[in-house]
């Protein structure tokens, strides 16, 4: 049976806010930077209101937000912090460490482009820079997604055969800022689904002392790298599972989780993109099949670990694809056109890949856009 | 509580166990077998990266026999900030967050963090073991290496005075200050102790040899340390912010005359790092020393 659930009106900030009440969190570490800066605004507030019982800590920088919660995750307790942008540049030694050091922190990146120039828009290129820190990372389309894969974050993060960190993206304004519908269950009801944090991946012992972190040679320190490759492979089904258990407890799914498909199982063009592009893509294909022609879609929700197999198996029945990122690798295009590229590659696929990048420093990506890429990508 | 000679020889738990990497007459391996053992059973330690990261050991090895979170050079006051308020969420206010470090991340790279914490008065004591120098990478000049020391980055003599942290930390409102010496561990660990008694952000720096640094004979580690006090080089002293007094500690108190003093080449002669230094240097060294003892004067 789905949980009774209340509508309400709430920008992105606020969906990730609400997530991030319901879990408990026991430390919070908080420092302002636009788009994100009203996630921790409203996590002062509950803290103030007596909602949440958490340590709120008021840092002087981002490095120290996420060293914070690195400190409170190795004593074992519930984190939870958010950043955008130059902040999560600003943090970068800590972001690798506590992916490498497997800590389950829960950190909303609310993407906005990198200076210069000054620009508050969105772009993932903040992210994208991190694809490769041990974090999982998944972007979202819309608010109430927001809401429900923060609350998943959380128990994916924390089950103890995965411990790596989350990161969910979430477009700065476009998302963030946007008033929306989101669908919120019972605070109680959400806190069940997450449970409590009482069997952690790791904790500190004045009775039992260990050291985290030490010299480690290179058969070890290989030894451990290995272990979070392994770590990310399984979060792959751990992922698709938690997934699961939240659309039957809530009614709520994204495909299976990891990709979501959108239109014909089979297209002549199939439009792949990450975040809001994936959901404007929605509307620009229901257009294009109303005008006759045949386009489908598949989002990638789960960026890291990289779902290859899903990925592989939309692309082999499809006939062409046009991959629109939001973000560049120079020289190559952009970071999810060239995995895509790659695994098809790996997987011996020759479905034709179209790269485009659009929407950087929050340049517009209307509909329209996206109908005119497609038909010119048809045309090819 | 006074600590004694005979203190110092019951450490209550071996804080440091056989296998550490710690250079032949480091400072700081001593300070810390003698201090941190004498809370070993209640500590956690935050290790910037240091020579303390090196020292602990490697691997099943690790000879630290006390929970050690390593972490990066600029991160180590804020990750003992998330612990501490962990400690505080399980009721577990009787750990004592520990900051073991040197003067690279304290003095430099790390300062806006740790002032940070001060800020915020989070439960955490830092220890600031000091030899002047980045001595884990091979002896760079930092913001506390004194003029006239010649370092891997200042061949020729570091020209510019010593960033005083301490002085930095009583600005900052910091509950407990203090400065120490290797050569006076009673004075050193019973200064911890009691910075350990306090509630809120306490700091230490503690004055230690780097024999490989310094280019010196291990086997006068303490020596030099001592003669650092002997000279008025290295002002002992206590502030506590209840008083905003400093009250000089007893090693130091017969040199805050400048007549009592030793003549500061007894301390320089024995270190390579000081060889060549001119009589420009020297005097320039005097009168940052005793610009660090007008500002201690004026709180006196």
């Amino acid at each position: 049976m789905v949980l009774k659930q209340e509508m309400k009106s709430m920008t992105g900030n606020d969906a990730a806010s609400y997530a991030a009440l319901f879990a408990k969190p026991e430390v919070i570490a908080a420092y302002p930077i636009t788009p994100q800066t009203t996630i921790v605004e409203n996590i002062s507030q509950y803290v103030d209101e007596g909602l949440l019982d958490a340590e709120f800590v008021i840092v002087e920088s981002e490095h120290s937000a996420l060293a914070a919660c690195m400190g409170a995750a190795w004593s074992g307790v519930r984190t939870f912090t958010a950043t955008s942008s130059q902040g999560l540049l600003y943090m970068a030694e800590n972001v690798f460490w506590s992916g490498y050091g497997r800590l389950p922190i829960i950190m909303p990146v609310v993407n906005r482009c990198l200076a210069p120039g000054w620009n508050i828009w969105p772009d993932f290129q903040d992210s994208m820079a991190f694809r490769d820190a041990g974090w999982i990372q998944m972007y979202t389309k819309n608010n109430q997604e927001v809401f429900d894969t923060v609350l998943q974050a959380f128990k994916i993060s924390e089950s103890k055969d995965i411990a790596l960190p989350s990161m969910p993206c979430l477009d700065g304004f476009i998302i963030s800022h946007t008033t929306g519908q989101v669908q919120l269950p019972d605070a109680e009801e959400a806190y069940e689904f997450v449970g409590p944090y009482d069997d952690p991946v790791i904790e500190l012992n004045i009775k039992n002392p260990w050291a985290f972190g030490a010299m480690t040679g290179p058969d070890q320190y290989g030894k451990n790298r290995k272990d979070l490759i392994a770590a990310m492979e399984r979060a792959k089904s751990k992922i698709i599972d938690v997934h699961k258990e939240f659309a039957d407890t809530f009614g709520r799914s994204y495909g299976n989780g990891l990709v979501e498909p959108y239109g014909d199982d089979v297209a002549d063009l199939t439009i792949m993109s990450l975040g809001t592009i994936g959901d404007e893509a929605h509307e620009a294909i229901d257009r294009l099949v109303a005008e006759g022609l045949s386009v489908n879609a598949l989002r990638v929700r789960t960026f890291r670990p990289f779902p290859e197999e899903d990925i592989v198996k939309f692309a082999k029945k499809n006939h062409k694809l046009l991959v629109i990122d939001r973000s560049a690798s120079f020289g190559h295009g952009g970071q999810l056109g060239i995995e895509v590229e790659a695994v098809l590659k790996r997987n011996n696929v020759d479905t034709p890949v179209k790269k485009l990048i659009r929407g950087l420093g929050g340049e517009d990506v209307p509909y329209t856009k996206i109908m005119d890429d497609a038909k010119e990508a048809l045309k090819e | 509580m006074p600590v004694t000679q005979k203190d110092l020889m019951n450490i209550p738990k071996d804080a440091m166990l056989k296998g550490h990497f710690a250079c032949a007459g480091c400072g700081s391996a001593l300070a810390f077998r003698h201090a941190i053992g004498s809370v070993a059973d209640k500590a956690v330690l935050v290790v910037p990266a240091s020579c303390a990261s090196v020292y602990q050991g490697s691997g099943k090895g690790v000879a630290f026999n006390v929970p050690t979170i390593n972490t990066a050079f600029a991160a180590s006051d804020a990750v003992a900030s998330g612990i501490s308020r962990a400690m505080k969420r399980k009721g577990k206010d009787d750990v004592k967050v520990i900051v073991w470090g040197g003067d690279g991340s304290a003095a430099d790279i790390g300062i806006a963090t740790e002032i940070g914490a001060c800020d915020r008065q989070e439960n955490v004591l830092h220890v600031m073991y000091s030899n002047n120098v980045y001595g884990n990478t091979g002896g760079q000049r930092s913001g506390d290496t004194m003029i006239g020391a010649r370092t891997a980055t200042t061949p020729e003599g570091n020209t510019t005075p010593r960033k005083m942290v301490p002085f930095i930390m009583m600005a900052n409102n910091a509950r407990y200050v203090a400065t120490a010496s290797e050569a006076y561990l009673e004075d050193f660990v019973e200064k911890f102790q009691k910075a350990l008694s306090f509630d809120g952000f306490k700091f230490i720096q503690i004055d230690i040899s780097c024999p490989p640094n310094w280019r010196a004979d291990s086997a006068h580690s303490v020596k030099i340390a001592r003669l650092g006090v002997q000279t008025g080089i290295w002002p002992l002293f206590e502030w506590d912010r209840s008083t905003n007094k400093v009250v000089l500690s007893r090693p130091s108190k017969k040199y805050e005359a400048v007549e009592n003093r030793l003549p500061v080449t007894d301390w320089t002669s024995l270190q390579g790092r000081f060889r060549g230094i001119t009589e420009d240097e020297l005097k320039a060294l005097e009168e940052d020393t005793e610009r660090q003892w007008n500002f201690i004067r004026k709180f006196l």
